[in-house]
């Protein structure tokens, strides 16, 4: 029995090939593709850049960080100053005082409209409204199972049929461009600052959206 | 227990129930529209107000015991005149909260303002009925209290099984120990054949199997085979980190931002828009959000472990809401990562082109953890490159064709005319 079976006849070995070819193809199917390393590399120091990157880790700088924050008093490129302190009377300066520098055009108000979607949709609506997707009631179902998320408290509507109320005074339908400047700049009430997100050129891009948002 | 429990909550419900009948009774024996002071309020006043919590303005929840109902009304129309008149409560108040002006809300009529305020009362009881009745009340720690009552047990019947397997064992054992006492002989005997038997069988298989050189043959074929396509495999492999998904500091869901709260991704990857690097947010990005929200109906009212996580690089305090000056850096683990031989932008194929995020990225929007999607390899990148076309309706094509006619005209072009006298193409 033992000779019939090492003598292999074509069946058995067909059979072997068939069985090995199976096993194969299981066992590379395996896992669902995710893994926690990145296997094997060659030359490491080949994907290593030479410069920081800004994420990366730093000794050079006592606190080991590559993305140093500007010193005081400095403005990056790109930027300007904005000589208005976060005070109520400095709000209301800057609403007296500053005007929109951008003139408004089709492009301006489209490259405003993107940015509000981008930016701040995600609050004040994509009307502007204040019913942005945060604001409402939504349930998320991931590894943890199924639950309902917190609901941001939603912003007032800039709608002028609305009617709604600025927490500093007036309608929200009556800010002028230094007010809406300003918010931007330092945020407000559960607002919070868009300085750093926003430049100052796509900042007056918004404000231009808004007032469009304003009329409705 | 079950049942003790849910006939105690259907008895506290019926009171509460009753009681709620009777304040219903109350209030609309003082004409107050609990529902109109609902819309009102949720109109005007949920930017910064909830009644359970602080959020930019104090929790309502008790404020009518705080405060008289005339107080209120005044206030809520107008605090900034009261804290000008010096009333001594207003000015507190203004003062706690770091002189944040109330919205004021003269369009108000003080019925429509005592609505707000029969609402907020309403709102108060069911609360209050929410934190004592045994059956919903708990709603928020059932899912814990019951996963512990469920290991508890579970517990208990792993101890008994382990028990009961002890003692079925320790009869099987002590069998056992009879029998070999009874045949200890032909046991003995029986395991020397077995030995020869054993030796012989090995030895004869693999005498017979050197002898085939058919099957050695093959054998040998199906090994060199084997390791050759493994090889292959692992040799195209090196250096492709398709499906990296790394252990990241926070366990921040994509899924959750992106897909179900439907975030922008430039929103956190502005540099997508604008640089070479789509960059990883900066902290104070997520308090624009986590300034506020605080995941605390999932953990007992505490704060989120991983939104905790965001305070703690910050060095912020929820409770004072101040930043210490001590922050640390998240330090989030890179997926994608390109070689620094290969230069790639991001703006470019954003903006310029107009791909989506999704193409490269895959369904960032339902990862809950995020892996690499694309090998990222050159024949990959190369691929796209074949098939992609090119938008040429736009100026810098114009200006390419204009520029063409007119060396078809015979136009001279000299150097400067391609910036050839900027100063930094000399003095860089």
């Amino acid at each position: 029995m033992k000779e019939n079976m090492l003598a292999m006849n074509k069946k058995s070995f067909l059979g072997t090939v068939c069985a090995a070819v199976a096993l194969t193809a299981i066992l590379s199917a395996c896992g669902d593709g995710k893994t926690r390393s990145t296997g094997w590399e060659f030359a490491r120091n080949m994907y290593d850049p030479i410069a920081f990157n800004p994420d990366q880790p730093n000794k050079n700088f006592a606190d080991g960080i590559t993305a140093q924050t500007p010193p005081d008093g400095t403005t990056p490129i790109g930027f300007e100053r904005f000589e208005f302190a976060n005070t109520v009377e400095d709000y209301e300066r800057a609403g007296r005082e500053l005007v929109n520098p951008l003139i408004v055009t089709a492009e301006n108000l489209k490259q405003g409209e993107a940015l509000f979607h981008t930016y701040c949709t995600v609050c004040h609506g994509v009307d502007g409204k204040g019913d942005g997707p945060i604001t409402q009631d939504r349930s998320v179902e991931d590894s943890r199972g199924k639950r309902q998320l917190e609901n941001f408290p939603p912003p007032p509507s800039f709608h002028k049929s609305t009617g709604s109320m600025s927490s500093r005074g007036g309608l929200m339908s009556d800010l002028t461009d230094g007010k809406i400047y300003h918010t931007i700049f330092y945020g407000l009430n559960s607002m919070g600052s868009y300085a750093s997100q926003v430049s100052p050129e796509e900042r007056w891009k918004v404000v231009m959206y808004v007032h469009e948002l304003q009329k409705k | 227990m079950r049942n003790i429990s849910s006939v105690l909550g259907r008895f506290t419900k019926g009171i509460t129930l009753s009681f709620l009948m009777l304040f219903a009774i109350h209030s609309t024996s003082q004409a107050q529209d609990v529902k109109e002071g609902e819309t009102l309020f949720k109109a005007n006043c949920t930017t910064c107000h909830k009644v359970d919590r602080k959020v930019t303005g104090p929790a309502l929840a008790g404020m009518s015991e705080r405060h008289s109902e005339e107080w209120l009304v005044s206030w809520i129309r107008n605090s900034q005149a009261m804290i000008k008149a010096g009333d001594p409560a207003a000015v507190a108040i203004y003062e706690e909260y770091n002189k944040l002006a109330m919205t004021a809300f003269t369009q108000f009529s003080d019925d429509q303002i005592k609505n707000i305020i029969a609402y907020v009362k309403a709102e108060e009881v069911k609360l209050a009925e929410k934190a004592n009745t045994p059956g919903g009340g708990e709603a928020g720690a059932t899912g814990s209290s019951d996963a512990n009552t469920w290991m508890i047990v579970g517990l208990i019947g792993l101890v008994v099984v382990t028990v009961l397997v002890i003692v079925i064992l320790n009869r099987v054992i002590r069998s056992l120990e009879n029998v070999i006492l009874n045949n200890q002989a032909a046991i003995l005997e029986a395991e020397a054949k077995n030995e020869e038997y054993t030796e012989n069988k090995f030895a004869k298989f693999a005498k017979a199997f050197v002898k085939n050189k058919k099957l050695v043959g093959f054998a040998v074929l199906m090994l060199v085979a084997l390791l050759a396509v493994g090889g292959w495999k692992t040799m195209w492999n090196i250096g492709v980190h398709e499906g990296y998904q790394p252990v990241q500091p926070i366990k921040f869901s994509h899924q959750i931002h992106a897909g179900v709260n439907q975030i922008e991704c430039q929103y956190c990857h502005g540099g997508a828009f604008k640089s070479k690097n789509a960059s990883i947010p900066s902290a104070n990005v997520c308090m624009n959000c986590h300034n506020t929200v605080t995941a605390a109906d999932h953990y007992d009212g505490e704060l989120s472990p991983e939104i905790a996580k965001i305070y703690r690089a910050l060095d912020y305090n929820p409770d004072t809401k101040e930043y210490g000056n001590n922050p640390k850096p998240i330090e989030w683990v890179r997926i994608h990562n390109l070689p620094d031989f290969a230069y790639f932008n991001h703006s470019q194929h954003v903006v310029v082109a107009g791909v989506e995020c999704q193409t490269c990225h895959g369904p960032i929007e339902n990862m809950e953890e995020v892996y690499q999607y694309s090998p990222l390899t050159m024949k990959w990148c190369v691929d796209c490159h074949k098939e992609t076309e090119v938008n040429v309706d736009n100026k810098y094509y114009d200006d390419l064709i204009a520029a063409h006619e007119k060396l078809k005209k015979g136009e001279k072009v000299t150097a400067a005319m391609m910036g050839g006298l900027e100063c930094g193409k000399c003095h860089y």
